[in-house]
């Protein structure tokens, strides 16, 4: 008995082993979402030639020739005209056309990813968290142009967004384990919202008439 | 002039103690020192690592989503490297403090010796469990790596530094309570 004891006060004694200290990880962002923040604060400060520069020099147009495929006509040369006649609203309209077609593609990708047979539920779930994520990171950063340009769409994908991240979250406590098989629907929306949002917004060069 | 005599002078730990908490700090040191100095080549090496086995990191094949990943395995190897450095170069300080407590205090002779072990092992053990949490974070993934340094390293000496502080706690407690 006193064994057992001395057992049992050696494991609760020991017990704080098993919380060690491994760090903390706090997401970075990336040379796109660094040089949109540049782009953005030297916009809202007036400082158009500091934001021309920043976008010619920067990520966010080597981005933007990259996808040029998937992205609406003209986007490119139309942020740097509106930089070029100081025209802050136009420009912050453009970015976030590229930020949504960004978010969108990555929301198709991701459908297309979950389609595909193979592999468990975790590793399934784990992988539309991820693209989950990514979507997450570039929509929120205009999450705020969307929503006081068209409030249903930014309701309707935070509302999908919500939706998706229901069904890959961990199993805990008495909470339903993941289910990457229902992530599809609302992966399908918030790509669907977001093409209606970037086709309803002209990006050729608007004509004085 | 009269000088009182001290009721209870300090013991020196056993020499061996002493040169594990020596070795302790030195690599503690040559860690730290090693971490700067080959910074860009450590990197290098895990992001080849990790890289060359996507399926244990979850890499998609996206940028936009294995940026992500990627940068936080970096971190957290990392991350085992700085924590290796700062726990090698304390828990040797700590080995010093707690093993000479450890001589002054318990007057048996079984009770000390196992308590300055179970500091001793413990205290100089328990740091190398981030150097190999570190090392196997591009092999094995953040939280298999975790998993394996915990059952190897950092439950089982850690366990022993505590149970060996709990011990000469309550030792000083009793010698407290009975002066």
């Amino acid at each position: 008995m006193t064994r057992v004891r001395l057992a049992l006060l050696a494991t609760l004694l020991a017990a704080p082993a098993a919380a060690h200290h491994v760090g903390a990880y706090v997401p970075k962002d990336n040379a796109v979402t660094i040089n949109f923040k540049q782009v953005k604060f030297s916009v809202q400060a007036r400082k158009f030639d500091v934001a021309l520069r920043l976008f010619e020099t920067g990520a966010l147009r080597a981005e933007m020739r990259a996808h040029a495929a998937t992205l609406p006509a003209g986007l490119e040369d139309g942020t740097r005209a509106a930089l070029a006649a100081s025209d802050g609203p136009e420009v912050e309209r453009r970015l976030m056309i590229f930020f949504a077609a960004l978010a969108r593609d990555l929301a198709l990708e991701a459908d297309r990813r979950l389609a595909e047979a193979g592999g468990t539920a975790e590793s399934r779930a784990a992988t539309g968290r991820k693209f989950l994520e990514a979507i997450w990171r570039y929509y929120n950063l205009v999450d705020f142009a969307v929503a006081t340009r068209d409030n249903k769409t930014s309701v309707a994908v935070r509302l999908a967004f919500d939706e998706a991240e229901t069904y890959v979250k961990p199993a805990t406590g008495a909470a339903a384990p993941a289910d990457p098989a229902r992530l599809r629907p609302p992966l399908q929306r918030i790509a669907q919202v977001l093409s209606t949002l970037i086709e309803a917004s002209p990006t050729q060069a608007r004509r004085d008439s | 002039m009269t000088v009182a005599a001290e009721p209870h002078p300090w013991r020196v730990p056993p020499r061996w103690v002493l040169l594990v908490a020596v070795l302790s700090i030195v690599c503690a040191e040559v860690g730290g020192a090693s971490m700067a100095r080959f910074k860009v080549e450590l990197t290098r090496w895990a992001r080849d690592a990790m890289l060359a086995r996507p399926a244990v990191h979850g890499l998609v094949g996206v940028r936009d989503v294995d940026e992500r990943i990627l940068d936080e395995a970096l971190v957290k190897f990392d991350a085992g490297l700085r924590l290796f450095h700062m726990h090698a170069e304390g828990m040797g300080l700590v080995i010093i403090a707690t093993t000479m407590v450890a001589a002054t205090v318990a007057r048996a002779g079984v009770a000390r010796r196992v308590i300055i072990a179970l500091l001793t092992t413990g205290g100089a053990g328990y740091p190398v469990g981030y150097l190999v949490w570190s090392a196997l974070i591009p092999a094995y993934g953040l939280e298999r790596a975790k998993t394996i340094a915990e059952w190897l390293v950092w439950i089982p000496f850690g366990s022993a530094t505590l149970v060996a502080l709990w011990w000469l706690t309550g030792l000083i407690a009793l010698r407290m309570a009975r002066p």
